[in-house]
């Protein structure tokens, strides 16, 4: 088998699994559904090894292969095949997704056990993994915007999981509408691109890449800030980011693998595979630069303040992918995508642990009623500790090595790249603060009831299960939050996945160690090997300088946050009360959620209201309707009125009508 | 003789047919009537048929009779249609056909 | 092969007149036969049609009314196939979604259905004027019966005349356009009077006259689609027609104004279609804009729908008068995909009613998902489809549609795009109401039965199938869609060229040159008319040139007249 066949193989086996499970929700039994779903991305994970090895057998420049299947919609000049492209680039993507897939899968199978809706969650699972292979995998625009609208549509599906809260539903559409708004900058973005270029396959594109720029400069800029708004809108970024944290009304698995590990690093993804238009166009990879960083600053304050516990590590997420935005926006391509792999494995590994601790809190979320859950549930407590250091930027885990090649490359640029270096190191250290924030208070202090039950080895639950969200009682008839919350204390599948990413927190960083290791950038390398900015930077003072800062605030972070909420937890409330203003900005997340609403949304509704109240009945009802209507009403009721019924009538009527003809002629005549 | 004083005759009968279509107010004698007016352009027919010497116009003639007739079977059939089910013999009554 | 249109056309009804003396099982079983029969034609039709010859096929002429030059001509061709086989499928299910209840008079109502099928089916066939002017009328009087008859609204009778009195004033205006098309291509070309197309489409008629009998056209047609802001007998229309009835009237009739547009407008009158370019763009824009707008704030489930076809009409009237090839050809997948995506719909719009104890306010439906996993995996693929999600045909026929246009307008398709977010919000606003959510007071969440999944399975296996491969649709009709705008692209692109050249910058799209060569450039690629002037001029520097010898036409060489 060749590489492109293994890519096929790839998307082939979520696609059957989600298919399988859908079409055989009533007759699977047990955990059968799990077990099917798990198996495909197993599989997947498989085939990406494989074309991975298969693709270290083809000579170095060949390493960039496209597949056709066949033609899609190809008519008029638009040449739209079903085409993948399997190169070093999308197939670290589908290794990093199908490997956090299947443990997350793994997860699930018991986290979700209880739920009612377990086969329709695998389905939709499955569907989202395809979509997002597809997205990585697509060969040209077409095939892209398909994978980045299919991921938004599992997205949805998953988020308004448990539809019969209304809060679900509401964030699902939020997200959605974002993302369309995202879908829509990339199909015109693509426009812009065709319109010179006359292709939508990828490497096609590429090759015209200088010539475009020197002849449509202009176009070529609008056209990537147009990508640009589609990459934002999925990758959270401000001002397209409000719909990240809502999206947490979804299953926890669920915030794991697609709003943190795989599905928002799409943005990534996509500048960097862009990265030959974008090297053309300086300035719109500026504006993902700059974007990137004032996401990383704006996400890391709010994360400062927020109690529910899934929220603060999404908004740490929105954070962190703004310095992988910020990377691929400034050229540190293999850095980018490095903390987005690394990411991927310890974010994913906070959200199940948040998992774990929801579950042991019975569905409750927020952080003010949590605490001393350290000796209630060790392994938890270890995996979040693992997380949170890996975040945080703590030597020797993952984080730290990526987060400061990111850094090292944009300061190695020099200019004003400084400025991102600095907010990169301002955003570090809020990491630290707001990562242990959330550590501290769920698992120091005086334990909470639900803490010491467990302790007394029972597991709390809840009697009436209300919405976190609003204080609704749930509607239980859907499932979750049902009678029964897992935790990975007593769950084998649950601690087998939180372990195995543990260790890749751990470890993850040993890929990329400055002067130590290079595998990523070898293996990367045919994708940007033609790429004029893209090199490892060879300054070594400065990278000195890099690991020993960021060592050093990730330390001062962490003993702040100590300091803050373990030794003096009256501070904090002193704090919030001196600068309340700062407090109030932040607890309502800048007020973005409102500025969207005043600007968009309430026109755009009492533009409905009044095309349907006013517009509807005066102009199209009474002006539009009533004027043809209402002459052929006339001219009826004018021939109506003739008809008398009387025949004599009629006969005079017809008598004159005949003398008045003859007269006629007899005067002619 | 000229043309004229058979077209006369012709005129008359059929302003007096009119005549009384519109002035009577039973169906019969309206009927009675329509037949003065068909009888009226027979009769202008035949004339005209005799001027010119060809028998065009008797044939037509004679298929208006013939139209006559069905007309007079239909009509009186109404008539007595109406009168069994007790209807007004008066047309002005039966107006029910208004728009 | 050949194929008997006539056949094919006149069975449904021929059926149906047939089912009037028998009982009303076997008018029934007649009825679906017809409708059955019509779509095995149609679907051995598309089998059939050899792409590579392309233009119209089984031809069949016979002259009408020989005086007038009226021919009974029908053919299929790349524009029209698709769209036969659309009208063939949702009229079967139609068909067979009728017959999931009792049925009053049964005989009449097959009888009309089967006209009604005929009727259209005429309209799209038809390859002469007059032919196309008779069936386009013809398909409103089974509607009117149809829904004066058998509906259950209130205000029925006034809607339905709303209806037809609204549509007969702009069908009217037509008439009178076609007679007139008729009678002045013979006075400019000499020769019989002929309503034939394909002969009407020789001669060009001046522009002045051009335009108003396009104005003419135009109003029938946008009544019928319907647009802004001459859609206002939708709202009761709709209300008040029995949903089988309503799931053909919308999924079918106002394609065919759509399709008018292609067959008629844009061959026989190019230069007007250039002229009102701008201003039929804005009536597509104010469609979808405002459509959306009301889809998003009414609570009437019929009319949410209805509000998104006229903006989803919108878009495909963008699409024709992008006035290039891409933009036909999206223009025509589109109407296929609305098609096959309203019909379902309003089946399921239905199916929620009967749940929603007969209410059809998206305020008394909610949580209806829950015990009818199938019915909610349907609806949430229509509901996808319908607002054109990436991977749906629709999404296809749209990225067509806004790329012509892209091309043609660049601010109309910027604009345009607002209708692409508007349309998940309405849709999605749909779905979650009806499906998701807290149960509604009086709702009963049932799964659909064995009897409804084989009606509206199929549609969604369509949906699905022309979702994986597009292509099936689009390579068939390329050449005659490209064909059925080439003149009028032509023309607008020469404005557009002229208007580029005069500024500076020539950049000729390759594309656009592969699909249609110039005639004006003369061959040598380096000559335009001016179209003001009717002056071969020189592309670059808008100077007059002797095309003879490429060189520049000096004032004092000119020859004076």
């Amino acid at each position: 088998m060749n590489v492109t066949d293994y890519g096929w193989l790839i998307l082939l086996f979520p696609l059957v699994g989600s298919i399988l499970i859908g079409l055989g929700h009533r007759v699977l039994p047990g955990r059968a559904a799990g077990i099917i779903g798990t198996t495909a991305i197993g599989l997947a994970f498989l085939a990406a090894l494989g074309a991975f090895f298969q693709l270290q057998d083809e000579p170095h420049e060949l390493r960039q292969i496209t597949s056709v299947l066949y033609d899609y919609a190809s008519t008029v000049g638009v040449d739209a095949e079903m085409s993948i492209l399997v190169d070093p680039l999308s197939l670290l993507m589908c290794l990093v997704v199908t490997g956090v897939s299947t443990l997350i899968h793994l997860y699930s199978l018991s986290y979700m056990w209880s739920d009612k809706g377990y086969a329709r969650f695998f389905s939709y699972l499955n569907f989202f993994v395809f979509s997002m292979l597809l997205l990585v995998l697509a060969g040209n625009f077409l095939l892209l915007i398909v994978g980045w609208a299919f991921v938004g549509a599992a997205s949805y599906l998953l988020i308004s999981y448990w539809y019969r809260r209304t809060t679900a539903t509401t964030a699902g559409v939020k997200a959605f509408v974002i993302n369309v708004v995202g879908d829509i900058g990339l199909v015109l973005g693509t426009y812009f691109i065709f319109k010179h270029t006359g292709t939508l396959d990828f490497l096609k594109t590429f090759e015209g890449a200088e010539e475009f720029a020197t002849e449509g400069n202009g176009d070529l800029t609008a056209g990537l800030i147009l990508l640009l708004v589609g990459a934002f809108a999925k990758s959270a970024q401000v001002p397209f980011h409000t719909w990240l944290p809502d999206a947490m009304e979804g299953p926890t698995p669920v915030s794991s693998l697609i709003h943190a590990a795989t599905m928002v690093t799409a943005g990534v993804y996509l500048i960097a595979r862009m990265h030959p238009l974008f090297e053309q166009a300086p300035a719109a990879a500026d504006v993902a630069a700059i974007t990137g960083a004032v996401t990383l600053l704006v996400a890391g304050t709010i994360g400062l303040v927020v109690t529910d516990l899934k929220r603060v590590i999404a908004y740490s997420t929105m954070s962190q992918i703004g310095y992988m935005i910020m990377a691929v926006g400034g050229g540190a391509y293999v850095a980018g995508l490095f903390h987005l792999m690394t990411h991927a494995f310890f974010k994913a590994l906070l959200f199940m642990a948040a998992g774990s601790v929801i579950g042991a809190m019975a569905g409750q979320q927020d952080l003010d009623k949590m605490g001393g859950f350290r000796k209630a549930m060790p392994f938890t407590f270890g995996c979040f500790v693992v997380g949170g250091l890996a975040l945080a930027g703590v030597p020797p885990f993952s984080g730290f090595f990526s987060k400061d090649e990111i850094l090292l490359i944009l300061g190695d640029r020099g200019g004003w790249y400084w400025a991102l270096y600095v907010a990169g190191y301002v955003g570090a250290i809020l990491t630290a603060i707001y990562t242990w924030r959330m550590i501290f208070r769920a698992f120091w202090g005086e334990p909470c009831p639900e803490a010491k039950e467990l302790e007394a080895g029972h597991l709390h639950h809840a009697e009436v299960h209300t919405n976190p969200a609003n204080g609704e009682v749930e509607d239980t008839d859907v499932g979750f939050p049902g009678s029964e919350h897992h935790i990975a204390e007593r769950n084998a599948p649950m601690k087998v996945a939180m372990g195995g990413l543990a260790v890749l927190a751990v470890v993850g960083g040993v890929v990329q160690i400055p002067e130590v290791t290079h595998a990523l950038d070898s293996f990367l390398e045919p994708s940007f090997e033609e790429s004029a900015i893209a090199q490892a930077s060879d300054n070594t003072g400065l990278m000195v300088f890099g690991l020993a800062l960021g060592t050093v605030l990730a330390m001062v972070g962490i003993a702040i946050a100590y300091r803050l909420w373990v030794q003096t937890p009256e501070v904090p409330a002193r704090i919030q009360a001196r600068f309340s203003f700062l407090h109030r900005l932040f607890v309502n997340k800048w007020y973005f959620d409102e500025l969207i609403d005043l600007v968009i949304v309430r026109p755009f509704a009492w533009f409905g209201r009044f095309g349907q109240q006013t517009f509807e009945r005066l102009v199209v009802g009474a002006a539009l309707i009533g004027g043809p209507t209402g002459l052929v009403r006339v001219g009826s009721a004018t021939v109506r009125a003739l008809q008398s019924g009387f025949l004599r009538a009629y006969a005079a009527l017809l008598f004159a009508g005949v003398a008045a003809t003859v007269f006629y002629f007899l005067v002619q005549s | 003789m000229a043309i004229g004083w058979y077209l006369a005759v012709s005129a008359l009968i059929f302003s007096i047919g009119a005549g009384g279509v519109l002035v009577r107010r039973n169906p019969l004698v309206i009927l009675l009537c329509l037949e003065l007016m068909l009888n009226a352009a027979n009769l202008a027919l035949i004339a005209f048929s005799r001027m010119h010497g060809n028998g065009d116009g008797q044939i037509f003639a004679i298929i208006v009779m013939v139209v006559a007739a069905c007309e007079v079977c239909i009509g009186l059939g109404v008539i007595v249609a109406m009168y069994r089910r007790q209807l007004p013999i008066d047309v002005d009554e039966l107006r029910e056909l208004q728009g | 092969m050949t194929l008997h249109l006539s056949i094919f056309l006149w069975l449904p009804a021929a059926l149906g007149v047939l089912g009037l003396f028998l009982p009303g099982k076997a008018a029934r079983l007649l009825a679906a036969l017809g409708a059955l029969g019509a779509l095995g034609y149609a679907i051995t039709a598309v089998v059939d049609y050899d792409r590579d010859q392309g233009g119209l096929q089984y031809v069949t002429d016979r002259t009408w009314i020989s005086e007038l030059g009226i021919h009974y001509k029908l053919g299929l061709d790349g524009l029209n196939l698709f769209l036969v086989l659309l009208t063939t499928v949702l009229f079967l299910a139609a068909v067979l979604w009728s017959m999931r209840k009792p049925i009053e008079r049964e005989q009449h109502y097959w009888l009309h259905m089967g006209i009604g099928q005929s009727a259209v089916l005429g309209a799209l066939m038809a390859q002469d004027l007059a032919l196309f002017v008779a069936f386009f009328d013809l398909m409103l009087i089974p509607f009117f019966f149809l829904t004066a008859g058998w509906s259950t609204a209130e205000n029925r009778i006034p809607a339905v005349m709303k209806l037809v009195i609204y549509t007969l004033v702009g069908s009217l205006l037509m008439l009178v356009a076609a007679i007139a098309t008729a009678v002045l291509s013979k006075d400019a070309a000499g020769g019989e009077l002929t309503f034939v197309l394909s002969d009407l489409a020789q001669t060009q008629l001046g522009e002045g006259t051009q335009n108003w009998i396009f104005l003419c056209f135009a109003a029938a047609f946008l009544v019928k689609m319907p647009a802004f802001p001459v859609h206002g007998w939708m709202p009761d229309g709709y209300r008040a027609m029995p949903l089988p009835v309503l799931a053909v009237f919308s999924g079918v009739l106002s394609k065919v104004a759509a399709y008018g547009f292609l067959r008629i407008v844009t061959p026989l009158f190019p230069d007007a279609a250039v002229n009102f370019q701008t201003l039929m763009l804005l009536i597509a824009l104010a469609s979808i804009l405002y459509g959306s707008a009301l889809a998003f704030t009414t609570t009437d489930t019929r009319l949410i729908l209805g509000y998104s076809s006229l903006a989803q009409l919108g878009f495909i009237l963008l699409g024709v008068f992008a006035l290039n090839p891409q933009g036909a050809q999206g223009a025509i997948l589109q109407s296929v995909n609305h098609g096959l995506v309203v019909a379902p719909a309003f089946f399921l719009v239905a199916l929620a009613s009967e749940r929603a104890g007969g209410s059809e306010d998206i305020r008394d439906m909610g949580g209806l998902a829950f015990r009818a996993p199938v019915m909610a995996t349907v609806f949430l693929i229509v509901a996808l489809a319908n607002l054109a999600m990436p991977g749906s045909a629709n999404f296809v026929g749209e990225f067509f549609i806004l790329l012509g246009v892209f091309k043609a307008k660049l601010v109309i398709a910027c604009i345009a795009f607002a209708g692409v977010a508007l349309a998940s919000v309405y849709s999605l606003r749909l779905f979650i109401r009806v499906m998701h959510n807290r149960t509604g007071a009086d709702t009963d969440s049932r799964e659909m039965t064995v009897r409804d999944g084989l009606v509206l399975v199929p549609l969604i296996l369509a949906i699905v199938a022309l979702a994986f491969y597009p292509q099936l649709a689009l390579q068939k009709g390329e050449k005659d869609v490209t064909g059925a705008v080439a003149t009028a692209f032509e023309r607008s692109d020469a404005d557009e060229f002229a208007k580029q050249s005069a500024s500076g910058e020539g950049a000729e799209d390759p594309t656009q040159a592969a699909n249609a060569p110039r005639p004006q450039s003369g061959g040598s690629g380096q000559i335009v008319i001016d179209p003001n002037t009717g002056q071969p001029v020189d592309p670059n520097t808008g100077q007059p040139i002797d095309p003879s010898t490429g060189q520049p036409v000096s004032p004092a060489q000119e020859p004076t007249p």
